[in-house]
């Protein structure tokens, strides 16, 4: 019972990881392609935390994206310190800027927080411009050795693959863990209803700057795998546009579900594999597609999922709740 | 008359009642809605709080639940000042509430059940760290607070079946229950009730009546924001009522009913004539 429930998943974690020795190895193309899907799983995941449970929407996801990437990118270029080191000090200096950053930020709601946000993510970007000599500045940080974890070096692609995947695939199950723990249960209290959530004790201040730690610590270790997969990383890597394509590929994929993000980000970074075919036209269907998927879909595309799975499995599945113990 | 019982709670206040209101005073921008509001509610006791619409009345249960500090004025529970903590410092220390306008967790289809995981906040204590690194704890945790869940739902009369529902697929009148089973699942000392009969029909009323009662009968204090007169006179010990702002009366309900200012205030001649009408004060 609990296999065949979880058959889905056990099918799509065997095309992860029989990918690169199969397909992976006709047109290794496909393998970047799906390192850059994994970074933005990520992304996405993370931020789910934060606006689909905490409901504390963010524009400016990027910011911290761009600190994972910067803090393991200069410590491994520039100061020779091992990127498995580099990676857990991007985690830590991005957890602890939005320690900073969220106390003052978290106290502003809606449309305020999100230009708050993005205002810190211009910030962020036009630091990181100022201070070339330390980061490269406009032109860019050049020189980011690949990733090397107990002596072993990831520059086969095929194996940084399997290194990325690997986070993606913790950084999902520990997201699903705080999502269905009574944490996940709090956060969606603070989205619903903040008074009534303080009415019940909980210090609703205190749980949406440990979201916002926690969000951001995971963006910034996407950022450290960009860092060190591309060997070279811009501002422009990390600008405003970048954040609001983080919440395009939330939404996109059903907000608030973990999942739905992980759809959305791996929809949205294929989708260009298809349109590219359209040529001049590409842009064209991109934004098309986007728009039929946002307007007919409003639950993203976790929600035609689940439909087509209750419709398959028939109505017994949908509204049974596990029984536990017995009704007197 | 009912001056001299206030000033007689006064003296002997903070010893012998649970929650003890200290002359609060709450104005917003010039309006006064709460002026030197003192009453008390003894231990296990049902406190009805009444009073015309804009009295104050929602006012000062705000300002108990710390929603709202007041200008001037304390609140002591249990003989501890909680002017100065934030709600859900007070919520900590067993004060539940409930709202007007119900406000149940509907985001990211949060069911009934998730409703009233929440209102367990206090005696779980959650936290990130707990929920990645103690997942055997907080599995049992879940399957212990769920049962007690089932029996909250069961105790304000609602089937064990409608903890897989979302809360807005539920009548009115449940949705309430449930607001009720959420603030009951914190195990709570003392509940502030907002107007919980409102929009209720009177068979649910009578429903509600066994239910109020039930609840004391555990030994839980309850102050009880109404309109509902037949209820509120066939549940309350004592009742207080608030007048623009200003406490008006305070006493039994007998003594309440025969109130000629509060009769005036409040209850209108109709309910003079149900009362006998005919006492002087």
């Amino acid at each position: 019972m609990k296999v065949k429930r979880n058959i889905g998943w056990l099918i799509l974690l065997l095309f992860i990881a029989l990918f690169p020795v199969t397909l992976g190895r006709i047109s290794p193309y496909y393998n970047t392609v799906l390192i850059l899907v994994g970074i933005y799983v990520i992304l996405a995941v993370s931020l789910d935390l934060l606006t689909g449970f905490a409901g504390q929407i963010s524009v400016g996801h990027a910011a911290f994206y761009a600190m994972g990437a910067y803090t393991s990118g200069i410590l491994t270029a520039k100061h020779s310190i091992s990127p498995s080191i580099a990676l857990l000090c991007g985690l830590f200096v991005s957890g602890l800027v939005a320690w900073g950053i969220g106390r003052a930020v978290l106290r502003l709601k809606g449309y305020y927080l999100a230009m708050a946000t993005l205002g810190l993510n211009a910030v962020i970007v036009k630091l990181i411009t100022c201070f070339a000599p330390i980061t490269g500045g406009a032109s860019g940080l050049l020189n980011i050795p690949p990733f090397r974890i107990f002596g072993l070096t990831l520059q086969d692609h095929t194996y940084y693959y399997y290194f990325v995947w690997g986070v993606v695939i913790l950084v999902i199950s520990c997201c699903l863990a705080l999502a269905k723990s009574p944490f996940g249960s709090t956060l969606i209290a603070i989205h619903s209803d903040e008074e009534a959530a303080s009415t019940l004790g909980i210090d609703c201040p205190k749980y949406k700057l440990h979201v916002f730690v926690i969000s951001s610590m995971l963006a910034g270790v996407a950022g450290s795998l960009f860092a060190h997969f591309m060997g070279f990383i811009a501002p422009d890597d990390f600008d405003i546009f970048t954040s609001i394509l983080i919440l395009v590929m939330l939404f996109l994929g059903g907000v608030g579900t973990i999942y739905g993000a992980a759809l959305g980000a791996a929809f949205l970074k294929l989708l260009p594999e298809v349109t590219y075919r359209f040529q001049i036209y590409e842009l064209f269907f991109h934004g098309l597609i986007l728009i039929l998927v946002l307007i007919f879909m409003p639950k993203g595309l976790l929600g035609i999922l689940t439909n087509v799975k209750d419709w398959l499995l028939g109505s017994k599945y949908r509204s049974n709740p596990p029984s536990l113990g017995t009704e007197p | 008359m009912h001056d001299e019982a206030s000033r007689n709670g006064r003296v002997d206040g903070k010893g012998k009642h649970l929650l003890w209101v200290d002359s609060i005073t709450k104005s917003f921008s010039g309006l006064t809605a709460l002026f030197d509001v003192s009453f008390g509610i003894e231990r296990g006791h049902i406190k009805a709080l009444i009073g015309p619409n804009g009295a104050g009345k929602t006012t000062l249960l705000n300002v108990i639940s710390g929603i709202l500090s007041p200008d001037s004025g304390h609140v002591y529970y249990r003989g501890k000042d909680l002017t100065r903590l934030r709600p859900h410092e007070i919520a900590a220390q067993g004060l539940s509430r409930t709202f007007q306008l119900v406000r149940l967790f509907t985001a990211n289809n949060a069911k009934v059940l998730d409703n009233l995981l929440v209102g367990a906040h206090l005696k779980l204590k959650p936290s990130f760290v707990k929920s990645l690194f103690l997942r055997g704890t907080i599995r049992h945790q879940n399957l212990v607070v769920r049962e007690t869940a089932y029996e909250k739902l069961r105790f304000v009369g609602l089937e064990r079946a409608a903890g897989d529902t979302s809360p807005s697929n539920l009548p009115f009148g449940n949705q309430r229950l449930l607001e009720i089973a959420r603030a009951l699942m914190a195990e709570p000392e003392m509940l502030l009730l907002d107007e919980p009969a409102s929009g209720l029909n009177d068979a649910e009323v009578e429903d509600f009546k066994k239910l109020l009662l039930a609840v004391k009968e555990k030994g839980m204090t309850i102050l009880l924001v109404e309109h509902n007169m037949k209820l509120v006179m066939d549940v309350a010990d004592e009742i207080v009522v608030l007048d623009f702002g200003r406490k008006l009366a305070e006493g039994n309900c007998d003594e309440i009913s025969c109130n000629r200012k509060v009769i005036e205030a409040y209850l209108g001649s109709d309910y003079m004539k149900l009362a006998g009408g005919n006492h002087p004060e």
